[in-house]
């Protein structure tokens, strides 16, 4: 038999990266700072940017997409805090965003008036860590009722992640939740993660949140 | 969860491959980084039924596990009908 091996040595997800690659450069070249905000079901990612835009929607021009797999629930709740279009990607099943769904996303969105962008991927701790959508940075959520040892869990998210948001914060008295041992866990995978603790739906720790943010859009300008 | 769109995107490109180098497809080696946030069982479950169809001809997946978080099509055995060498 003539078979013959032929060598190939090509990543896998090749498309979504060079996708990607696309996404980055037109957000560069518009001067936006892209965040892909990434949890499990219910830490409080859409409360947290209902807040970001209540505080920081206008001066910051921020512009949202949001991933489900099902309904616009969280577009609409967001619509309802910013003039702008949120535009919702619902997935049909699919577990992450990728960045063919994002790109397409930014035809709808006047990046001359955005200064940052969020996208609120897939409520899933697993899938959306291997899909680069173009961002600057990943923000990993998870919150005080989810266990401390969620990034001991999950490691490719937090390694994934630059910065991580603590959420949930009011309830830390009511949870048997050791926040010593969750922000160990959590560097033990990742030792450069830059931590947040919030409570998104009391305001606690957002001045921080949002200090940063309007910092990081300061130190950007369109190339 | 995902291992389906990856088994397609293996297909995709073994595709492309198969452009340049006809003949029938035997092996797909793909190579599976222990930290690549990918089920090897499961991306091979997805690949055979992926290379069940034309133009694949029922190829065989073979996965090895390589330390890190490599995910890549390695390589394709191919039989070109020509007799060996």
């Amino acid at each position: 038999m003539a078979v013959r091996t032929i060598e190939v040595r090509e990543k896998v997800m090749a498309m979504n990266n060079e996708l990607a690659a696309v996404v980055r450069q037109r957000l560069a070249e518009a001067g936006v700072v892209a965040f892909n905000l990434v949890s499990s079901p219910g830490s409080g990612k859409t409360t947290l940017l209902e807040r970001t835009l209540d505080e920081l929607g206008e001066e910051l021009g921020i512009a949202v997409v949001t991933g489900d797999v099902q309904t616009q629930n969280d577009a609409d709740r967001l619509a309802r805090r910013t003039t702008r279009l949120v535009q919702a990607v619902v997935t049909g099943g699919a577990c992450h965003l990728d960045a063919r769904q994002v790109l397409s996303a930014l035809d709808a969105i006047d990046l001359q008036r955005t200064r940052l962008l969020f996208v609120e991927n897939v409520g899933n701790l697993v899938c959306p860590a291997s899909w680069d959508l173009g961002e600057e940075a990943k923000v990993v959520l998870f919150s005080v009722t989810e266990g401390e040892d969620k990034p001991l869990k999950y490691p490719k998210m937090f390694r994934e992640a630059r910065y991580a948001v603590l959420n949930k914060m009011d309830l830390l008295p009511h949870v048997p939740f050791d926040l010593d041992s969750a922000v160990a866990a959590a560097r033990s995978v990742n030792p450069d993660l830059t931590f947040f603790f919030t409570s998104a739906l009391h305001g606690e720790g957002l001045t921080t949140w949002f200090d940063f943010l309007r910092s990081r859009i300061r130190q950007t300008a369109p190339v | 969860m995902h291992e389906m769109s990856l088994a397609l995107d293996v297909g995709r490109m073994v595709e492309k491959e198969m452009e340049r180098h006809p003949g029938r497809l035997v092996t797909v080696g793909v190579a599976v980084g222990d930290n690549a946030g990918v089920e090897p069982s499961s991306l091979e479950f997805c690949l055979a039924a992926v290379l069940a169809h034309p133009p694949f001809a029922g190829a065989r997946a073979v996965l090895t596990k390589v330390p890190g978080d490599a995910l890549r099509l390695d390589y394709l055995e191919v039989d070109d009908g020509r007799p060996d060498h």
